[in-house]
């Protein structure tokens, strides 16, 4: 398995498929990070610049006034106790809680590419890993070895994780390292509130907590190691059903488009929870975004999406297998 | 005798609702090149794809070198070396990367094995070049090369010679029946270039429309059709014509037809002496045709039901 596995990896590799990839991260991030170095201008232009103290400090005290009131209800008070003590501590510990640091920047990052172009990118590396093969005819040089077919397809997924693996953590070193030029590498240890739970329709914040930025980044980006490794099972079963690369390209992104516009349009049509598409926004669960449709949450999404990713492979199995090749 | 190494028995396959094979069943020996002739469409390539395991026979027995393909797949592929249509590698990747890929496939294969084939499918200078820069002829050796990688005892050619050019095709045979009488390997070729099957093959299965038609020794099936004449003469001296050939002992099967031609088989040595005689007689000899009868006439004849009449030689 180890040499099938090494070939295709050749391939992969040789094919360029890896390259692309690294070079759309390498001329994207830095276009990113200037964008965002921008808006922080702006804002620091218009707020002036030493002002964030003042701020927070206003900020502050408007959680304090709140609190005192004594109409709000228990949860709230929890989520604005816990709000109050990290703005406290922001305050204490001199830390601009909107200033971009390189970590920070890459929490955003992972929070806007996970549904849309982290995926993109494990498409270019999957969607023609098997069709490529039946299109350049080397697959009757591959089935016709002495090796069983579930092995020559197993090689291929183990190839397709580990580079989905490498892409999402050579997506966290260039994010951090590129961004880190701009807004320097501090804020590993800065806290974050995670914890959000949704109950019908409504934030529960009443198991919210403060985290140090860097075990939030950890969950994040692993999270976004899930949704690729879902969506490379989903490209594979297409590459093996699609003989044709560019139609396998375009199915995907058609799916995943569709994805991104459905959890703007689809609040009130329920039955869109099940679709893989409108599940990959899993680290909106940690920064406690609603979801865009109602009954969905972080088992929720990790359920549909492990159900997809397993139906995919098993169909991209039984087909690879039993298929005439002609 | 030899061992056979292929054995065929009641191949049938349809697809999309339409029987493409029909019963097909032969056996290939050890050291013997084995023709596989048929016109486009015929269903060479149909049945070469279940021969390496591509597609699967709707009914039928595959066994190579005592294993069946159907059940032992692993164990009878491994004796199998094969060209299925063109011999499309990774063109992205150069000669040397493409042997090695299959050989870590196949497990069995060395360093040197690889170099003795690229020096037998002489690629030595341009092994280390991006298979995208081969030409079609150098394409066809290294798909040989990867083939014969793992020393198989069964080599599956199909169609090889298409796009080499006549010398490639000269050498192509010699390394074919080298490595048929010499290596003892059992070589199974299809091909519709029905003049270098009968150059390059000891037996041959001619198949048409997914059955095949006539087995046999390639010799064999040539004596049936050698030695043909056809004569041409006025019309006035034709009787006398038949006259005198039909006097002559080494003439045999004479035919007169109404068009003034007697078709006769004979030795094409002696057609000199018999038009001494037939001047001698007076006869008046237009024409003298000397038919070379090839696999193709054979082959035309088995298949449409006339005899060709391609491959005549004016005398
Ligand atoms: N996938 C398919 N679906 C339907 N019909 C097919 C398919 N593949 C082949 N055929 C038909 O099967 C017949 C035999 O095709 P095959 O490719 O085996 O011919 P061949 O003998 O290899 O011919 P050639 O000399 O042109 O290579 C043809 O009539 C073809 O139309
Ligand atoms: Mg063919």
């Amino acid at each position: 398995m180890y040499d099938l596995v090494y070939n295709e990896s050749l391939k992969l590799i040789k094919r360029k498929r890896f390259y692309v990839v690294l070079l759309i991260l390498i001329v994207l991030i830095p276009l990113f990070t200037y964008a965002q170095f921008r808006s922080a201008e702006v804002a620091r232009s218009q707020i002036g610049t030493d002002d964030w103290r003042t701020m927070l400090q206003q900020k502050i005290v408007d959680t304090q006034n709140r609190l005192a009131s004594s109409r709000i209800p228990p949860e709230w008070r929890d989520y604005l106790e816990t709000q109050l003590s990290l703005q406290q501590y922001y305050l204490d510990h001199n830390i601009d809680p909107s200033s971009p640091g390189a970590v920070t920047f890459a929490r955003g990052f992972m929070d806007q590419a996970i549904s849309l172009f982290l995926p993109m990118m494990i498409v270019i590396l999957a969607v023609d890993l098997v069709s490529s093969e039946f299109s350049e005819g080397t697959i009757k040089l591959l089935l016709t070895r002495p090796v069983k077919r579930w092995k020559i397809l197993t090689s291929k997924f183990i190839t397709l994780f580990l580079f989905t693996s490498l892409t999402i953590v050579v997506s966290l070193l260039f994010s951090y390292v590129i961004s880190g030029i701009v807004f320097g590498y501090s804020g590993w240890t800065m806290p974050v509130l995670t914890g959000f739970t949704f109950s019908a329709d409504t934030l529960d914040t009443s198991s919210v907590f403060v985290l140090e930025q860097w075990k939030y980044i950890l969950m994040q980006y692993g999270l976004g190691w899930f949704v690729c490794m879902v969506i490379g099972a989903i490209s594979m079963m297409i590459s093996v059903l699609v003989r044709s690369t560019a139609a396998g390209m375009g199915i995907m992104m058609a799916a995943l488009v569709s994805g991104v516009i459905l959890t703007q349009m689809a609040a009130n049509w329920e039955q869109a929870k099940y679709l893989f598409n409108v599940n990959l926004q899993l680290t909106s669960y940690l920064a406690g975004t609603l979801p865009p449709i109602k009954g969905m949450s972080l088992p929720f999404s990790l359920s549909v999406l492990s159900i997809w990713g397993i139906i995919s492979m098993i169909v991209a199995y039984v087909v690879f297998i039993r298929q005439d090749v002609r | 005798m030899s061992e056979v190494v292929l054995s065929v028995s009641g191949l049938q396959k349809s697809i999309g609702g339409k029987q493409l094979i029909h019963d097909i069943s032969f056996e290939v020996m050890a050291g013997e090149v084995y023709g596989f002739l048929g016109p486009n469409g015929a269903g060479k390539t149909t049945t070469i794809r279940m021969l390496v395991g591509l597609t699967r026979p709707n009914s039928g027995e595959i066994t190579i070198g005592g294993h069946s393909l159907q059940k032992q797949f692993i164990e009878a592929i491994r004796h199998v070396g094969s060209i299925v249509e063109n011999p499309e590698l990774y063109s992205f990747l150069t000669g040397r990367e493409n042997l090695e890929m299959f050989a870590r496939m196949s497990g069995t294969v060395t360093k040197e094995r690889i170099e003795e084939v690229i020096k037998q499918v002489e690629l030595t200078e341009a092994i280390d070049q991006k298979v995208k820069t081969y030409s079609l002829g150098m394409r066809q050796r290294l798909g040989i090369g990867q083939a014969l990688l793992h020393s198989p005892k069964l080599l599956i050619l199909d169609e090889p010679t298409n796009g080499l050019d006549p010398a490639g095709i000269r050498e192509l045979r010699e390394f074919i029946q080298y490595l048929a009488h010499e290596q003892k390997i059992g070589v199974f070729i299809s091909s519709h270039l029905l003049s270098e099957i009968e150059l390059m093959c000891d037996r041959v299965a001619i198949i048409n429309k997914g059955r095949v038609i006539s087995v046999g020794a390639v010799h064999d099936m040539m004596e049936q059709f050698a030695d043909h004449a056809h004569w041409f003469f006025t019309e006035q001296s034709i009787g006398k014509a038949v006259e005198v050939m039909n006097n002559c002992e080494y003439v045999y099967e004479l035919q007169a037809l109404s068009d003034g031609r007697v078709k006769c088989r004979m030795d094409t040595e002696r057609i000199g002496e018999l038009n001494r005689l037939l001047v001698h007689a007076d006869v008046d000899v237009l024409r003298i045709e000397s038919k070379t009868v090839t696999l193709e006439d054979l082959f035309l004849s088995l298949t449409a039901g006339t005899p060709g009449e391609e491959g005549e030689n004016h005398v």
